[in-house]
């Protein structure tokens, strides 16, 4: 149909006109999904990374373009924007994930490209050189922990041990804990009553700090050293009505009531323990070895502070999880594997991995760079001496592939303020919580297939 | 060009379009009207396009997610009709959350209301140094809500916040504010501390009702509380109304105070008290935390019905209350 000319155009074909031109923008919209934050210019290929300001500096992409000549882009974490992305088929070639939580479920849905052939052709990450950390980074369908690895650490924490400033101690005339055994739980959270200092009802130093990195990693980690597991074999039911899980949970909750130490019912103004230990707030902080890289600036701090092994339950099993394993996974439809394979082997095996080594923010994720680990001063060699102890304990927690780590916090927030509350009781609560994660879990199963 | 002159070129451009005969130069020339309607088209379309794209298509789009599991990344996700609509009226989350936006909303709109007519009234007092108290009282407005949202978390910290320093000043134990069951109250400051707003539009409207209608109050021997009451009040309705109604939709959907006091992680914006867990949140949570988009879309396309209801409730039961200060004739 044609508008004869200098007719004033419809109403009908105006809003038509204007439905188009939204259909055309949307399409251009989507194809504007991939928005770079920063970069530098120059030859060779582009890889795009998908990570967090702190993961890698300006200074480190410029480093990359003359180390191995590929032009760096750096698109800021943002899980929905990385949905948005994987499904419009424009990925990131290199994305940040949390191992522990994110490998088994990016692993599931298909998403993420399997590396083993990669390092089975790197001259710089060789397989026998991996920490065993890195088997987070593996999923075979059903367990994490085995099959193919899907992504790497850059460097790790074992997330149980604890931190702890020995002026609190000497102010409360307790012992300090011992430096290769681990103390109770039970004897940890008595301590932190003990050594909790308040006035005026305000909170002037927590006795004790103890969340983990997730909900889900800590009580997986208190489980196990209660001596079972939280989840059940194909990974599809939690079950906190168990003895293990209950025991477990029924500590998480004493330590929230007892308010010993920042929780969901009286959480930390910083969200975490960094600058709360630092400004010497926290007698105990739930912190793996990466917190060194903080307190290590600070030679004062780092003076009076010492590492302790992670506790265990009272005839559990010693048990020393790392709950992050924070690195680097590629997408199975990344447009430029190969340049991001040379990336992600330079990242986490060359200047940066070696840098980072240097720093004390975590214990190498590359057997070859633990000599590079911070051990000129005293109280660097303590915790060296801690750490290297405690390796002997460490192990791979799975975690399920039907949920995610923010899920299963979202859920236990809802109902783990009344128990920590005395509202209701931990029986009532490990009930309410099996339903609702299980309800989760079920439809996590039914979308993965 | 004269008047005349407009309104002859206008007539004679009417009569050849009446009666189809082209101008003498043989091309087709456009009617005043039509150029007139060309140009609000031109004009209004960036909004009508950026409402389709920006609006529409989105609320479309949800509407089809609301029929789905979608979790913007597994592949098996499937339609399901109304069982997302059947769940959520089967989840006491949604219940909770819903009767605490409601009765967060009809706290907090009445008071952000009389908060800021009050401090219309007092700014349009003749005052010393009026302008400075107007920009001083409107400043808290334009602070943006980041920066307000974090001062307000450590003014109110229970450890080191200045709120329980001045309570311990007087002997009084600290307070846990962020927390059960004080944060309610935290957030209905953070909503009063945005009271300038209505108070400029409220200022605007005081400006604007006669000022002889008060001197003949006054005359009258009425009060200066039966004058606001009969003058000040019926004149202002209009704007009173359009506050309640743009306050009401404004804090059914509150969620950046909330965001802003919680840990800045996807689930970790779940962990604030439960009074303050309201409908928003509830959407935030399963969006981004559990990845149910389908459930969280039902949950948004309930909300927008609702708040379409709402909106028309106010509207018929003010209908009666409400003086629009207009010629009824000119409406014909």
């Amino acid at each position: 149909m044609h508008t004869p000319a200098g007719a004033p155009p419809s109403r009908r074909r105006f809003l038509a006109l204007a439905a188009g031109g939204a259909a055309s923008g949307a399409a251009a919209l989507s194809g504007c999904a991939l928005q770079v934050s920063s970069g530098v210019s120059g030859p060779g290929e582009t890889v795009t990374l998908m990570v967090k300001p702190e993961d890698i500096s300006p200074e480190q992409i410029k480093q990359a373009q003359k180390d191995i000549g590929v032009k760096i882009v750096t698109v800021k974490h943002d899980i929905t924007k990385l949905i948005a992305m994987l499904t419009s088929g424009n990925p990131p070639d290199l994305v940040r994930g949390v191992g522990a939580v994110d490998a088994p479920f990016f692993a599931a849905r298909d998403v993420a490209e399997e590396l083993d052939p990669y390092f089975a052709k790197s001259s710089v990450l060789k397989v026998d050189d991996l920490d065993p950390v890195n088997d987070l980074w593996r999923y075979d369908g059903r367990t994490q922990g085995k099959g193919p690895r899907y992504g790497m650490a850059k460097d790790f924490s074992q997330d149980s041990m604890y931190w702890y400033n020995t002026t609190h101690f000497d102010e409360a005339g307790i012992d300090y804990p011992p430096e290769t055994e681990p103390v109770t739980y039970e004897q940890w959270l008595e301590s932190a009553k003990r050594l909790t200092q308040r006035k005026n009802g305000q909170t002037i130093v927590f006795g004790g700090s103890y969340n983990g990195l997730y909900e889900v990693t800590n009580l997986s980690g208190l489980t196990a050293a209660a001596g079972g597991t939280l989840f059940n074999d194909d990974f599809t039911r939690v079950d906190f009505t168990a003895p293990e899980a209950r025991k477990a949970l029924g500590w998480y909750i004493e330590y929230g009531r007892t308010r010993v130490g920042p929780s969901i019912i009286q959480p930390d103004p910083n969200t975490w323990d960094g600058p709360t230990y630092q400004a010497g707030r926290i007698a105990m902080s739930n912190s793996g070895y990466w917190l060194g890289g903080l307190i290590n600036a600070d030679e004062k701090l780092a003076k009076v502070s010492r590492l302790a092994p992670a506790p265990m339950f009272e005839g559990g099993r010693r048990v020393s999880s790392c709950q992050g394993g924070t690195g680097m996974w590629m997408p199975r439809k990344a447009r430029n594997k190969d340049a991001a394979w040379r990336v992600f082997e330079w990242f986490f095996g060359e200047a940066p991995a070696k840098e980072r080594a240097g720093g004390g923010w975590g214990i190498p994720s590359l057997k070859s760079l633990r000599p590079l680990m911070p051990a000129e001063k005293d109280y660097q060699r303590q915790v060296l001496k801690v750490q290297e102890a405690e390796l002997e304990h460490f192990s791979v927690i799975s975690f399920s592939p039907y949920i995610t780590g923010d899920g299963f916090k979202a859920l236990f927030n809802q109902v783990a303020p009344a128990a920590m509350k005395g509202e209701i009781s931990v029986d009532t609560l490990a009930r309410r919580l099996n339903s609702i994660i299980n309800e989760q879990l079920a439809r996590g199963k039914e979308q993965v297939g | 060009m004269t008047v005349e002159q407009i309104s002859t070129v206008a007539d004679r451009a009417k009569e050849a379009t009446a009666s189809g005969r082209a101008p003498a130069d043989g091309r087709p020339r456009t009617s005043m009207t039509t150029r007139r309607h060309r140009a609000f088209y031109m004009f209004t379309s960036p909004w009508i396009i950026g409402f389709l794209l920006l609006t529409i298509v989105p609320m479309v789009y949800a509407l089809w997610l609301s029929f789905t599991t979608y979790d913007g990344i597994s592949p098996h996700w499937r339609f399901i009709g109304l069982d997302n609509y059947s769940e959520l009226l089967a989840d006491p989350v949604t219940w909770d959350s819903l009767g605490r936006t409601g009765l967060f909303a009809v706290t907090s709109v009445p008071l952000s209301i009389i908060a800021g007519l009050g401090l219309a009234v007092l700014v349009n007092r003749p005052l010393k140094a009026r302008g400075l108290f107007r920009t001083l009282l409107y400043l808290p407005a334009v602070v943006p809500p980041v920066g307000a949202g974090i001062a307000f978390k450590m003014m109110f910290d229970q450890n080191s916040g200045a709120a329980n320093g001045v309570l311990n000043i007087f002997g009084i134990d600290a307070l846990g504010w962020l927390a059960d069951p004080y944060a309610r109250y935290v957030l209905l400051m953070t909503v009063l501390w945005g009271a300038g707003n209505i108070m400029i539009i409220s200022l605007a409207g005081l400006q604007d009702v006669p000022r002889e209608l008060h001197e003949a109050a006054t005359i009258d021997g009425a009060s200066a509380w039966r004058t606001f009451r009969s003058i000040t009040v019926p004149l202002l309705s209009p704007v009173l109304l359009f506050q309640t109604v743009t306050g009401v939709i404004a804090s059914v959907q509150t969620i950046m105070p909330l965001l802003l006091a919680a840990e800045a992680t996807t689930a970790g914006v779940t962990a604030i008290p439960q009074s303050n867990y309201m409908y928003m949140m509830h959407v935030f949570a399963e969006y981004f935390a559990l990845g149910r988009y389908g459930y969280a879309s039902a949950l948004l396309w309930v909300l927008f019905v609702l708040i379409l209801i709402v909106t028309g409730l106010i509207f018929r039961f003010t209908s009666g209350v409400v003086f629009y200060n207009v010629d009824p004739e000119a409406k014909k």
